[in-house]
């Protein structure tokens, strides 16, 4: 256990500190970061279905300016591991997960807040000339903040949360699970709403609603229905593509 | 005249390149990205420059608020950056504020293109196919995710920094200009709401297990539902939520989630199959 808390407690560390994002671009994710957690804590394939549960409510959030509508790093690590640590379906996930995300607001607000420290330190560094010192404010420091703000939260989560977690879930009765279990399913439709907001032109929303009756109707899954939007897309830019040469033709 | 010109190499230009994923490692409210900028920097003028006092002029115009979408499209700044540093190292009269408005003049129209491009398609496209597969127990699914979104974002974000090396701020001019960077935008943005159109369907896993009893049958109201219109609740609640996200805060239309969700699923109206 105590292996299993160190490895989940440094993946809550980097999915916040991004020390390089052509690593932990995608830590952001629970996708992804629950993915590593379920692996590190040597049960994939039930971490893993609860990492994708608690994604399917983020599909939509867009974090941009550094501000960010609830944590999803925070949701993706915290709820992954509270699920495999009470044993709990992982449809629940998602309901564990939002909890974390609106507290994970807070610790986000103070990693950026304290991390501004580092930036005149390297600016001091920078003026004596010591571009070393300048690359070690980028780095160092901040690794030891997340580590405090995330990485600790989850060792002790990890390390101690298990009894507690496992009795809390067995003392909730049955009705209020279903009823927690409801929630996590309406949740996806929180993420695909935020999505709409962010890129549904109206001119592009009828395509929202082939892509459900595609699966309503004729009960496409996922990925026909991707290599079906590509065709459509394809032949729309072909067709709909304005040539400037030929209406100049047609005008003379 | 004389002087031999300082080039960088390809070389030099990868690892300014791949430092650029450092931007936001010190992110933070007051200067965003600026820290990790200047230590993208760092190697540049190490090579460009002999003498401290040189590097210390050339590092300190790095200090000033900067954010901009740093990993598909941003990078296009990173180019034009080690662009002018090398023109500079070579004489060009650039000055720090020039090369400063050259960078913040940019920083919000690439913010705004590779949001779109990074959160607004590649993420919602793989994570809906990965979070799919996943859910079914299928390990693909994450793995598609991670090397899929990695592939896109290497790729992209290194053939847009080798064309602000190459071309400078006219590169991004013409692109802005031209409508085609619009269009790709549209028709991808088809494929993400066909996708998630698709999973409105499959993920919003809600039922009702209504049944009204009478002397000879029951009536099964989901039964109905299948028959006469599939998926009529997941569409509802759909658009309910839709509804409510341009009304009310996230943290608020979750707080109703909840509410309206544990009530209405205590009282037998609607469920989820476990």
């Amino acid at each position: 256990m105590l292996l299993k808390a160190i490895l989940v407690a440094l993946i809550a560390t980097c999915s916040t500190w991004w020390f390089s994002h052509s690593i932990t671009r995608t830590w952001l994710y629970p996708l992804w970061s629950g993915f590593l957690v379920a692996l590190a804590m040597g049960q994939p394939l039930e971490g893993m279905q609860a990492a994708a549960y608690i994604n399917l409510a983020y599909l939509g959030w867009i974090t941009a300016g550094g501000t960010m509508p609830g944590n999803l790093m925070v949701a993706g690590v915290f709820g992954t591991a509270l699920t495999l640590l009470s044993g709990a379906d992982p449809k629940l996930a998602v309901t564990f997960a939002v909890p974390f995300s609106l507290l994970g607001i807070i610790s986000w607000q103070g990693y950026m807040t304290i991390n501004a420290l580092w930036v005149h330190r390297a600016e001091k560094y920078a003026a004596e000339g010591n571009l070393q010192g300048v690359r070690m404010m980028n780095y160092l420091p901040s690794f030891f903040v997340s580590l405090l703000l995330n990485g600790v939260p989850a060792f002790i989560l990890v390390y101690f949360g298990g009894d507690l977690a496992t009795r809390l879930i067995n003392s909730v009765p049955q009705p209020v699970i279903n009823a927690l279990a409801t929630v996590g399913a309406i949740m996806p439709a929180l993420g695909i709403a935020m999505l709409l907001n962010y890129m549904g032109k109206p001119k592009l929303i009828p395509f929202f609603f082939l892509g459900f009756f595609l699966a309503a109707y004729l009960k496409l899954d996922v990925m026909a229905i991707t290599i079906f939007a590509a065709v459509i897309a394809v032949v729309m830019y072909l067709f709909f593509t304005p040539k400037p040469k030929d209406t100049e033709v047609s005008n003379v | 005249m004389s002087e031999a010109t300082k080039t960088l190499t390809k070389g030099d230009l990868f690892k300014h390149f791949m430092l650029g994923y450092s931007s936001e490692t010190a992110y933070n409210y007051e200067r965003l990205q600026a820290l990790g900028r200047a230590n993208a920097s760092v190697d540049l003028l190490n090579k460009l420059y002999d003498t401290k006092e040189e590097k210390i002029n050339a590092i300190q115009k790095y200090f000033v608020f900067f954010n901009t979408e740093p990993s598909f499209i941003g990078t296009v700044i990173h180019g034009i950056e080690a662009s002018m540093e090398e023109q500079i190292a070579n004489g060009a009269p650039i000055a720090d504020d020039e090369f400063n408005s050259i960078r913040t003049g940019l920083m919000g129209p690439m913010a705004g293109i590779g949001d779109t491009v990074s959160q607004g398609i590649v993420y919602p496209i793989l994570a809906g196919i990965g979070c799919s597969l996943a859910v079914q127990g299928n390990f693909a699914g994450p793995i598609i995710f991670e090397l899929g979104y990695k592939a896109i974002m290497l790729g992209l974000g290194w053939y847009m920094y080798t064309l602000g090396y190459k071309q400078g701020k006219t590169a991004i001019i013409n692109m802005l200009r031209d409508k085609t960077l619009d269009r790709i935008t549209e028709l991808f943005s088809i494929v993400g709401l066909m996708v998630v159109g698709s999973m409105a369907f499959s993920r919003v896993a809600i039922t009702s297990p209504l049944v009204w009893q009478f002397s000879e049958s029951a009536f099964k109201l989901q039964d109905a539902f299948d028959m006469l219109f599939p998926g009529v609740l997941p569409l509802l609640i759909t658009m309910g939520v839709w509804w409510l996200t341009k009304r009310f805060k996230p943290t608020t239309v979750i707080a109703i989630i909840f509410a309206v969700g544990i009530v209405l699923a205590l009282l037998g109206v609607i469920t989820t199959p476990l």
